[in-house]
């Protein structure tokens, strides 16, 4: 079973995104900031990161610098954000990412994204 | 073995010492020094002087190093006078998307100090600002918490405004707030994080 | 009204649902595993508050303004018990993975700087000298100072004389406790060796006048303290530690405790006995 950490700090985002991804089968994992992320990513594997941008402490941008550039982890990571710009979706992709979602998400939408990067047939 | 008990620090006291009185002047100095440690060790020891909040902030606008602003804006919590809070009302329009997080954070500390300006800023006409200023909500227990998110509920045209709200709506909310969600609903038809975020905060609602 | 102590349960959901406000509430996770403990103190609160069920007393908690019944209820479920080799997979952590890395990394004779707050009676800093001397070669060619503060004075003058009681000693192996105790009616005394590598100091870590002399730690313990702290405090116990470390000093919290949850100076770092917290080299 592939499994994916949904890093967010909003309860409510994180029982949603859970919901969706369990019910396609996905075993989940969550993070409630970008070091707690961090540290679940050193201790144990993902298949798949989704990662809200605004967090505390560390945020979407700092995990996913951390995440690529010490190494920790190459697999998928899916940036969520409120921001619809270009710019934005930029700023996610170099730091790391390799899909951009913009909130509110779609369920469609996410299984979409975690199909494609997973490597699964859509 | 070798272990040894004088210390090399010669300074450490057992708090049998006077501590040494730095004045203010020179610690907001230090505070523009080149070297990071400096100007933490100034944004700490500031604790000590009530009139040192802009100089903190003037700072703080300027600051690259995220050490050093995280040690100013715990000295501006510490503080929480009128000029520290207005200074990070300020900072919630920032570009840098760290600082603004990094704010929001203060705000949350300071559930008394924040509250008066809270019915402002949810009618700010920046979105970003509106959503930032939910989130310090989450933190204040203040009588009017959750008439605001219910006014948000209500009249934001913002979904992800919206959004926010109904998270914090459903551990606050009463009964009060039954309307106001299924209205929600309503106007969010074809979003499903609403509906699933509405009928949460509903349910939880039910339950108390 | 009549109520009936022996029928306060928590059922699984009562617990899961705690469980995560309390995580979000103070960081501190519980494992199913401590299902147990955890229940068995929320029927206490719940009969002392005399709140009748788990749902009247979560409601409580969760809506009184002061926060007083949620920060009872963390110093319960924090019992704060502290005794000789507690936690010990840090202190493997630190002759095995800690220790070799700083001084590879030394370029001069310096001396290695290790601070543990709090002292508390001494069996921390105490533990970290004896796990110096069995357990790490280096210790025969560097010099360590360990110093050791706490806010009691009280408490500090008890660690400098070193008396124990056999439950503060029932980890010690008994080589250990051979070599370096000396039974004492029904006591165990540290010898002079041991208690003469430890230097004890008072420090209350929010008041920076007492912090501002400690600088250039190459290691902190600070277990089982910040959560008894709140949040601002915490943060200001976190950015002292930051100045009083050597860049690429590391900080060890307790088991329940993480640095995600109060500060983001510093780089997690994984070792194969513990998560500890590290200044980045870099850091100035």
């Amino acid at each position: 079973m592939k499994r994916i950490l949904i890093v967010d700090d909003a309860a409510t985002v994180r029982m949603y995104h859970r919901n969706i991804l369990e019910s396609a089968g996905y075993s989940v994992d969550e993070a409630l900031n970008g070091i707690e992320a961090i540290e679940k990513a050193l201790q144990e594997s993902f298949d798949l990161y989704i990662v809200d941008v605004n967090m505390p402490k560390l945020d979407g941008y700092g995990f996913l610098r951390e995440l690529r550039g010490e190494n920790i982890s190459q697999v998928p990571a899916i940036m969520v954000s409120t921001e619809a710009e270009a710019n934005d979706q930029v700023a996610a992709f170099k730091a790391g990412a390799n899909g951009y979602l913009v909130k509110p998400v779609k369920p469609e939408q996410l299984l979409t994204h975690v199909r494609l990067l997973i490597g699964e047939t859509v | 073995m070798a272990f040894i008990k004088k210390t090399t620090s010669p300074t450490i006291n057992d708090g049998q010492h006077t501590p040494e009185v730095r004045d203010c002047q020179t610690l907001l100095t230090q505070l523009s020094s080149t070297d990071a440690s400096e100007r933490r060790t100034a944004a700490r020891e500031l604790v000590g002087c009530p009139d040192c909040a802009n100089g903190l902030m003037e700072r703080l606008k300027i600051e690259t190093e995220i050490s050093v602003r995280e040690v100013i804006l715990t000295t501006l919590t510490r503080l929480g006078d009128p000029v520290s809070i207005a200074g990070m009302v300020e900072c919630l329009r920032s570009e840098d998307a760290a600082l603004r997080n990094e704010v929001v954070e203060a705000m949350k500390l300071l559930p008394q100090e924040v509250a008066p300006m809270m019915l402002g800023l949810l009618a700010d006409e920046d979105p970003d600002v509106r959503i930032f200023t939910v989130n310090v909500l989450e933190s204040l227990c203040h009588p009017d918490v959750e008439a605001w998110l219910i006014q948000v509920i209500s009249n934001d045209d913002h979904v992800n405004v919206c959004a926010t709200a109904v998270d914090l709506l459903g551990e606050v909310g009463s009964v009060d707030a039954i309307g106001p969600l299924e209205q929600l609903k309503a106007r969010f038809v074809n979003e499903p994080y609403i509906q699933f975020a509405a009928n949460l905060a509903l349910s939880r609602i039910n339950e108390n | 009204m009549k109520t009936n102590k022996a029928k306060i349960t928590i059922s699984e959901e009562d617990f899961n649902k705690f469980r995560e406000y309390f995580y979000r509430k103070t960081g501190i996770n519980f494992e199913a595993s401590k299902r147990y403990f955890v229940d068995k103190r929320l029927i206490e609160r719940i009969e002392a508050t005399d709140s009748g069920d788990f749902r009247s007393y979560f409601i409580m908690m969760r809506f009184q303004v002061s926060g007083a019944e949620l920060q009872l209820l963390t110093n319960l479920m924090t019992v704060n018990e502290t005794y000789f080799l507690r936690e010990d997979y840090q202190f493997e952590c630190m002759v095995n993975s800690i220790l070799p890395e700083l001084v590879k990394r030394k370029t001069d004779n310096s001396p290695i700087r290790i601070w543990c707050i709090p002292s508390s009676s001494g069996e921390e800093p105490y533990t970290v000298a004896m796990y110096l001397m069995e357990r790490w070669p280096g210790i025969h060619q560097w010099d360590v100072e360990i110093i050791s503060s706490d806010i009691d004075t009280g408490i500090l003058n008890k660690a400098r004389i070193g008396r124990y009681s056999a439950r503060s000693v029932m980890h010690v192996p008994a080589p250990w406790l051979l070599k370096y105790f000396k039974q004492v009616g029904d006591e165990y005394q540290l010898c002079q060796d041991v208690r003469e590598a430890v230097e004890f100091t008072r420090v209350n870590l929010a008041e920076p006048a007492d912090t501002r002399s400690y600088k250039n730690f190459d290691l902190i313990f600070c277990r089982n303290l910040l959560i008894y702290f709140d949040d601002l405090s915490r943060k200001t116990a976190a950015e002292v530690f930051f100045d009083a470390l050597n860049p690429g000093g590391f900080v060890c919290l307790g088991h329940a405790e993480s640095m995600s949850r109060i500060s983001s100076l510093y780089k997690v770092r994984k070792f194969p006995q513990a998560i500890v917290y590290q200044k980045s080299l870099e850091s100035r």
